[in-house]
């Protein structure tokens, strides 16, 4: 043995000394595990006081509720529930599904899901979905031992929908601790009915689920392939990068399209991307809430504006992966979002001809307020330069453009909204509403179809309504509708991972191949 | 010097009420807490419901009012987003800081201090000019880059370190190496140029021709004098490494005070960040003070003065 070879074997024992081992193996299939990398951590485990993407997917592991969207043809099928009856337009019956048990090995009960939606309709419990529920829903009783009456404020088709999500069951005194103590519940454990049950939360770190073996064996979510799931927090992409190539991390969510691309083209990683309900669109002032009479009132104007603009062209070179353009103010997967609307090619003479018309053949100046998609914003300000209208960009927080629109200070905004994954016009009902400052339209026939839509359990009218309301926005080009978004996601190779048609991922259908 | 270090101490905690009343104000312009905790697409009902819960509907006079009176009740608040009381969330992640700190510290001195004085005794050499264009490299390269750089090489390629996360010491090599370069080059040229000063000094002269050679002449006489601006740059480095190693933590997804103060920023969690850059602002003018008295006990000359 030489010297340099002792010195250095030296050198690293005493590293080991000091340091210990490097560390355990990393956790991926061998072991029945996944490791999901996310920008955000988790920081508590409690959907009722939850409201972000991370936070869902991760509630859709731990929790059930009495509804589920069904992946496949997003609507609305009984979970926890067994069955359920429409007594009349605001009441309704549900059966609660036997055999159900929650993570500490006790029985789902009527008394549980009463408490859990007093719970939430109770202004004192402070869940961030409560006030929203209260809109619509008066209140719950028990019927039976397995059984409870709901009753509405008014007529809501999508009651079953909205109980689907967003109100994950609890047991009966879960928070009572906290009532106790004069606290608001902090999610830091979970007892839930979900097919994964919670192991572990090291908050902003990680958080580790295992799969509940007394899930019931009949529900819609089917029995889950993977035994572990582990959550962990690494904000960078590179990072995330690094350690899906070295086996640390076997699943990524929404990435941007070059750092998939480029992975999924250098075969170190499976590159998947699927839609999301999630839409960008530019909104006028129609109204004329900036000035009075300006040139945005004009309906030539505003077609002109919707003709200036190359959809196709940003969609395929900058915005890229499985974006589309959208010719719609909703999502062309939402129900109600008809598509036999006016459309508006590309065609800057055409731009031009129509500003000539409304009396401003040489443009006029116009801000674009913008707090995202900052490259699609230029080449968008580029086409509107082209046309003669003399665009600028003021890039600012969401926060800032909220307060400005709030006091009617803005003629034209780039949005973006993601209808919380619902497959109906109603995800995109806030900006609709009559007293919302989203509508800039001054229309009142906005509201009265696209929100009278809400009113009716009857699906062939709400269409009909939809279907006027979708149809009266790109007649008159209140909006500007740009692209449908798209989910990327890049997972090991190993890994079979179903992609979700509504951008929400449920990881419980991931499976080893 | 007690009168003097309570008075720098007083200084301190004015300093950080300053900056903490800058934050607060900055903050509460500049972004909707609500909003930021709600997320993008929230419903209106649902951004209302968090402003009730937190009192982010009160003026906001009064909303530094209660955060004021709960610091002086000993009651650092709770974090908008952790639920949890700030006070823990500080003592949780600052131990993870701390390391990362005193780590790149360690590595800042093992490096800069060698190749400083390695330059200062062969000056304008081969030596020197290497030296010195290692230290203007290091301060070009950017962090972010060098640490997904190190990750690359050294936790994909060969695999000798983990890509991420703070489970072990074995986690905090890369980063702390990645942190330690940034400080390297001010430490680097701060000693060279010292200890040139220094080694030309008639004391330095007197002390030769009394036959102090090599490292005795070195270590004795004109390092000791050399290190009093490196000592004062190490204390405000160090201090940076305390409050402001948001990339480094970011990049190796590291738990420590950093990154908590950039989701903290994001998320408009002002209970956090307000303690978050008093504690900070606390730091940089207490390892200030630390400097001084270094200085002192290093130069008697200035505990005279």
């Amino acid at each position: 043995m030489n010297w340099t070879s002792m010195i250095l074997k030296g050198i690293v024992a005493a590293l080991f000394a000091i340091l210990g081992p490097i560390g355990a193996a990393h956790a991926n299939k061998a072991d029945d595990t996944l490791v999901v990398a996310l920008q955000r951590g988790i920081l508590s485990v409690d959907y009722h006081y939850t409201t972000k993407r991370e936070y869902i997917i991760l509630s859709e592991l731990t929790d059930d509720g009495l509804f589920y969207i069904h992946p496949d043809t997003l609507k609305p099928v009984p979970l926890a529930a067994k069955s359920f009856n429409w007594v009349d337009d605001v009441t309704l019956d549900v059966d609660i599904r036997p055999g159900i048990k929650f993570h500490d090995g006790s029985a789902l009960t009527a008394d549980d899901v009463v408490y859990t939606y007093k719970w939430t309709l109770n202004p004192k419990s402070q869940t961030n979905r409560g006030k929203q529920y209260a809109e619509w829903l008066q209140g719950i009783e028990k019927k039976g031992p397995m059984s409870v009456r709901f009753k509405l404020k008014y007529t809501y088709p999508l009651a079953l929908t909205t109980l689907g999500r967003g109100i994950p069951l609890r047991k009966k005194g879960a928070f009572d601790a906290d009532v106790a103590a004069g606290r608001i519940p902090n999610g830091q454990t979970l007892n839930g009915i979900g097919p994964y049950r919670l192991v572990k939360l090291d908050p902003g770190k990680s958080t580790i689920v295992e799969r509940f073996e007394g899930y019931y064996k009949d529900s819609p979510k089917g029995r889950p392939a993977i035994k572990r799931i582990e959550m962990r927090e690494i904000p960078d992409w590179g990072t995330q990068q690094a350690e899906l190539i070295s086996g640390g991390v076997q699943w990524m969510y929404d990435v941007p399209t070059d750092v998939a691309t480029n992975m999924g083209e250098s075969g170190q990683a499976t590159y998947l991307n699927g839609p999301d309900m999630r839409i960008g669109f530019l909104i006028l002032d129609a109204a004329g809430y900036t000035e009075k009479g300006g040139p945005l009132t004009k309906l030539q104007v505003r077609r002109a504006i919707n003709h200036a603009i190359n959809r196709e062209s940003i969609v395929k070179n900058i915005v890229k992966g499985g974006a589309q353009v959208v010719h719609t103010a909703c999502h062309p997967n939402q129900f109600g979002c008809v598509q036999n609307v006016m459309k508006y090619p590309y065609d800057p003479a055409k731009a031009k001809a129509l500003l000539a018309e409304a009396g401003y053949p040489d443009g006029f100046p116009l801000e674009i307020w913008v707090y995202r998609e900052k490259e699609a914003a230029e080449a968008i300000l580029a086409d509107l330069n082209k046309a003669g209208i003399k665009a600028k960009m003021r890039f600012v927080q969401l926060t800032s453009l909220d307060k400005a629109r709030k006091e009617h200070q803005i003629a034209a905004y780039f949005g973006t909204w993601g209808s919380g994954g619902l497959a109906d016009v109603e995800g995109m009902s806030n900006h609709f509403l009559p007293t919302t400052d989203r509508n800039m339209s001054g229309d009142t026939r906005v509201a009265e179809y696209m929100i009278g839509g809400q009113k009716f359990r009857d699906e062939a009218k709400r269409l009909e309504l939809y279907t006027k309301g979708v149809q009266l926005i790109a007649e008159q080009a209140y909006w500007v509708p740009l692209y449908a978004f798209t989910v990327n996601y890049l997972t090991s190779k190993d890994l079979d991972f179903p992609v979700p048609k509504d951008g929400l991922p449920l990881l419980f259908q991931a499976k080893w191949k | 010097m007690l009168r003097y270090a309570l008075k720098r101490l007083v200084l301190a905690l004015l300093v950080a009420l300053s900056v903490s009343v800058a934050t607060f104000a900055l903050l509460s312009f500049a972004t909707d807490p609500a909003r930021a905790i709600a997320g993008e697409d929230a419903d209106p009902l649902v951004i209302e419901q968090i402003r009730e819960r937190y009192g982010l509907d009160r003026p906001l006079p009064v909303q530094y009012g209660a955060w004021i009176g709960g610091l002086v009740r000993g009651d650092l608040g709770e974090s908008y987003h952790w639920k949890r009381p700030v006070s823990e969330l500080i003592a949780t992640h600052a131990p993870v800081t701390i390391k990362l700190a005193l780590m790149s510290i360690f590595v800042t001195i093992v490096i800069a201090l060698p190749l400083g004085i390695i330059a200062a005794l062969r000056p304008n050499t081969l030596i020197d000019r290497a030296a010195l264009s290692t230290a203007v490299a290091a301060q070009a390269i950017p962090s972010f880059w060098l640490g997904l750089i190190f990750i690359i090489l050294f936790a994909v390629k060969l695999r000798l370190f983990p890509v991420s996360g703070d489970g072990t010491t074995w986690h905090f090599v890369l980063p702390c190496i990645v942190l330690g370069a940034s400080s390297v080059p001010a430490v680097m040229r701060l000693t060279r140029t010292g200890l040139l000063e220094v080694l030309g000094s008639d004391y330095i002269r007197t002390a030769r021709s009394k036959g102090f050679r090599g490292l005795r002449l070195l270590l004795r006489h004109a390092l000791r004098n050399a290190m009093l601006p490196v000592v004062s740059v190490l204390a405000i480095q160090l201090g940076h490494k305390l409050g402001g190693s948001v990339i480094v933590e970011s990049v190796f997804a590291i738990n420590g005070l950093g990154r908590l103060a950039l989701q903290s920023i994001l998320g408009g969690d002002i209970p956090t960040l307000q303690m978050l850059v008093f504690v900070f602002a606390l730091t940089f003018v207490l390892l200030t003070l630390l400097s001084d008295l270094l200085n002192g006990w290093l130069d008697p000359r200035l505990r005279l003065g």
